[in-house]
């Protein structure tokens, strides 16, 4: 037995063994027996003969190639297209088949002929690792697959490829075809390769390289004459639903995983008539073509300098539109601050509108965007604010900004304050509209104009007691915090609430303390949350009020050491009661107003001249002219309650002769009927300075926004110890962005003032360079 | 004597206003809101320790602040026997290392409080 075994020669085993080979490579059917003969019979050649893998391979290798051979005579026997595909396809799909079983009976060739060229043990391990890529792996089924590259593959793939891409061409143009045909050839290509780096290379350099080129040539063809027949608009629909197609096609016929085609599509597609379809895109911005517009930003998304030009037509649009809107209602808005509030957000809500339907609020359009509002909002052609600091005679100009802040603190103040605006609308759509507020707030450069407004508005609501809602005051404080208003002044408003609270704690222990006293409160406020300028205003009281005052201090001198009170009498006012001959009013009245009325007290029917009134008010001359404006022209009233001679049309024509006198007529219209009681608030917006202290405050601005930089420039270089000028500024912008836009003359003045301080220098190497000096 | 009448008149007038005000008077008060604002009776408005208005808050408290309820008014002000003044938090820190007022350098004593 072992005797025989050792004679056992290759050649005896192989006349058996290839009838089964051939069958198999023919797909004929094998018998069970036949198959374990196979395994057995391969077996034994590898164990005793020694020479006999490398024989088995060989013979092998002839058969197939054999087979092959055959087998391409059948194909290329086929003379039409889809034939030869048909043909290939069945062919190689055979064979391919067959590639998974013929090389199983030859496991052990494998093994023995691997054993040769590594160490044994090693390939034991090798093995286990490889179990589950073993097919793949096969040297057999490389065979295979080899043998059919080199010999049919090589001969006619470009016949294949061509026959393939003619299939694809005429799919395009509505012929429908065996999709399977195209797949097939295609499988043919990953499956044939046996590169184990790159399973797809075969595939890319020639299936994939001839799909991109004949889709090219297609388009190149297809895509000028689209758009010079059917026009820009049909074009982009045609482009857009083409490379949806060219998509759900390439997924069907290309491997996954490769964007190639596409991208090519695109660029003949989008990228060639590029500069036609971006002329196109002003128009629909301006005719509100959302539906286009998606569409083109849809196309134009596709290629990297698609997009930019849209956002610039986009900003530019936004930006045109709207200072066209603002300047043509420019006499209503510049006046009434609820119309352009509700103006600009009117704007807003619609050019937002159209990026969300348009670009579905794509980040780089809401950008495009944000960057038109800033500049609709800061324009200063409809209206400017001068931050008049009285310095500037001397030819200093300082730059106009824009007046929307006041705008909007105005309009915050119509919101917060009762009035008939806050009396119309419920509590929910205060408070979006004052989320509104903070909309725009977020757009506007010059935040800190538009907290000092805020804050006077609030001062007058607290000391007027006029809130409409005090929870809602707070609110918008916090909401003020929330979107990033610097806490210092934030903090200062949410101080004057607390204030405001102690003070009225003060006043009730103050009233409990006196009997007499109910016709009085008091508010005695902290200078350092309230007061700005220092400026009071000198006024000789009435007695009736005089006497309050030395026993309001005594009181407070009792409760508290160590301070000192100042009266601000400007900010003070009352109700009194005015009788005529044949009614009774309520006049709410400020201080001043109250000085002047009660001079006629003693001499109800005199006419006084504004010398003696003077004289018995103390009050300095603008601001007696003012009182006494207001007395004679109050916008509200039909009938005024003082009247003068001679008739002057501003109250600088007030001369010291100028007589004046108590209107004993004056009575209440109603609906055009004269009513005999009633009450009227004559306080107007209350005062909280004086023209002198409005050069003070402006002043404060721009001293605050000098110091804010300043400190800005060394917190940063103190961080960096060395930066670049454009670095500096950008890190100074961020900084300083959320109270006001530095302006690039301010910068740089103050970084002269600070070198010249020696806070810091500049690089010895590069003036743009500066240095920290500690 | 015709000052003497005019005086006269005067108290008239006054007592008269006490008694039956709203028959005399063609104008009378109803209510009045005073507004006043107090404020540290001191001479220099900055405190010369920690260099911010003695009105607000010091540095250190208002960094302390911001943690919890902003505003808080008891920052006071504190006066020396030389009558300069500082913040008493930013006072009773620089006592520990040296008992003289910054800015005279006379022995500190305290004056008063601020309240």
């Amino acid at each position: 037995m072992l005797k025989e075994r050792n004679q056992l020669k290759f050649e005896d085993k192989w006349i058996h063994m290839r009838p089964i080979v051939l069958k198999l490579l023919k797909q004929e059917p094998v018998s069970q027996a036949e198959w374990h003969d196979l395994f057995y019979d391969v077996h034994l050649v590898c164990l005793w003969d020694e020479k006999g893998p490398v024989k088995l391979r060989d013979h092998l290798h002839e058969d197939i190639v054999q087979f092959i051979k055959q087998a391409q005579k059948r194909v290329l026997a086929q003379r039409q297209e889809e034939a030869l595909l048909k043909a290939y396809i069945a062919e190689w799909s055979k064979f391919f088949t067959q590639c998974n079983y013929l090389p199983t009976p030859f496991r052990l060739l494998e093994t023995s002929l691997q054993g040769k060229t590594s160490a044994t043990s090693s390939s034991n391990i090798q093995g286990s690792n490889n179990k589950k890529n073993a097919s793949d792996e096969s040297i057999v089924r490389k065979l295979m697959l080899d043998s059919w590259n080199e010999s049919i593959f090589s001969d006619i793939k470009h016949r294949l490829q061509e026959s393939a891409m003619k299939l694809v061409h005429a799919e395009r143009n509505g012929e429908a075809f065996d999709s399977q045909l195209v797949i097939g050839v295609r499988e043919s290509y990953v499956n044939l390769c046996s590169n184990l780096e790159d399973r797809l290379e075969i595939y890319r350099e020639n299936f994939e390289a001839a799909y991109i080129q004949s889709t090219e040539m297609f388009y190149r063809l297809k895509a000028p004459e689209q758009l010079t027949t059917n026009g820009v608009q049909a074009y982009m629909r045609y482009a857009d639903a083409k490379l949806k197609e060219e998509e759900a096609r390439a997924q069907r016929y290309l491997e996954a995983g490769s964007n190639n085609v596409i991208q090519c599509c695109v660029k003949v597609l989008v990228g060639n008539p590029l500069s036609v379809l971006l002329a196109e895109c002003t128009p629909l911005i301006k005719a509100g073509e959302t539906e286009r517009l998606n569409l083109m930003f849809r196309l134009l998304e596709r290629v990297p300098e698609g997009v930019p030009p849209m956002l610039k037509e986009l900003e530019n649009h936004i930006t045109q539109a709207g200072l066209a809107d603002m300047e043509a209602a420019a006499d209503i808005i510049t006046q009434d601050s609820e119309k352009y509030v509700e103006r600009l957000l009117e704007l807003f809500r619609k050019f937002s509108k159209l990026v969300h339907e348009a670009f579905s609020d794509d980040p780089r359009f809401l950008t495009a965007r944000d960057k038109a509002f800033k500049a609709v909002v800061n324009d200063t052609t409809v209206f400017r604010l001068e931050l008049n600091t009285g310095r500037n005679a001397g030819g200093k100009m300082v730059t106009p900004e824009s007046k929307c802040p006041e705008l909007l603190a105005n309009y915050c103040d119509m919101l917060l304050r009762r009035t008939p605006l806050s009396k119309r609308l419920t509590s929910e759509e205060i408070e979006s509209r004052l989320k509104d507020v903070l909309l725009v707030l977020k757009y506007v450069s010059n935040k800190d104009v538009f907290m000092r407004y805020h804050k006077a508005h609030l001062t007058r609501r607290l000391i007027l007691d006029a809130s409409a809602d005090s929870e809602k005051e707070e609110d918008m404080v916090e909401w003020l915090r929330e979107v990033g208003m610097p806490a210092d002044y934030v903090n200062k408003l949410a101080r004057m609430f607390q204030d405001i609270k102690v003070s009225e704690d003060l006043n009730a222990q103050f009233r409990i303390s006196t009997e007499r006293h109910d016709a009085i409160n008091i508010k005695i406020l902290n200078a350092g949350a309230w007061a700005r300028g220092s400026e009071r205003v000198t006024v000789s009281l009435p007695v009736e009020l005089e006497d309050y005052i030395p026993e309001v201090e005594e009181f407070y001198k009792k409760k508290h050491s160590g301070r000192k009170l100042q009266w601000y009498h400007h900010m003070s006012n009352g109700t009194i009661t005015f009788a005529t001959n044949g009614g009774k009013f309520d006049l709410d009245v400020t201080t001043f107003q109250m000085a002047v009325l009660f001079a006629w007290n003693q001499r109800p029917h005199d006419k006084i001249t504004y010398e003696n009134l003077r004289l018995a008010t103390e009050l300095p001359d603008g601001e007696l002219r003012r009182t006494l404006w207001s007395l004679v022209a109050f916008p509200k009233l039909k009938r005024q309650l003082l009247l003068f001679h001679p008739i002057v049309n501003v109250p600088k024509d007030f001369d010291e002769h100028t007589v004046f006198w108590v209107n004993q007529e004056f009575a209440l219209v109603k609906n055009g009927k004269t009513q005999k009681r009633g009450k009227v608030n004559l306080v107007g917006r209350l005062q909280l300075s004086t023209e002198r202290s409005q050069i003070e405050d402006n002043q404060s601005i721009v001293q605050l926004r000098i110091l804010r930089t300043q400190e800005a420039i060394i917190k940063i270089l103190k961080m960096r110890k060395k930066i670049s000028n454009s670095a500096l500024q950008t890190e100074l912008v961020d900084i300083l962005k959320n109270m006001f836009l530095p302006s690039k003359k301010m910068i740089k003045e103050q970084l002269e003032w600070l070198i010249e301080h020696k806070y810091m220098r500049r690089d010895d190497d590069d003036i743009n360079t500066f240095i920290y000096l500690a | 004597m015709f000052t003497k009448v005019a005086m006269a008149d005067e108290n008239d007038n006054e007592r008269m206003d006490g008694d039956n005000q709203k028959l005399e008077k063609m104008f009378t008060l109803k209510k009045w809101n005073a507004v006043a604002m107090w404020s540290w009776d001191v001479e220099c408005d900055t405190c010369a320790i920690c260099r911010v208005q003695v009105m607000d808050a010091c540095l250190r408290c208002q960094a302390e602040s911001k943690k919890d309820s902003y505003g808080k008014q008891d920052c006071v002000v504190v006066w020396g026997e030389c009558n300069h003044s500082f913040h008493y938090c930013c006072m009773s820190l620089w006592v520990k290392q040296n008992n003289r007022c910054p800015l005279c350098q006379q022995e500190w004593s305290i004056q008063r409080m601020g309240k």
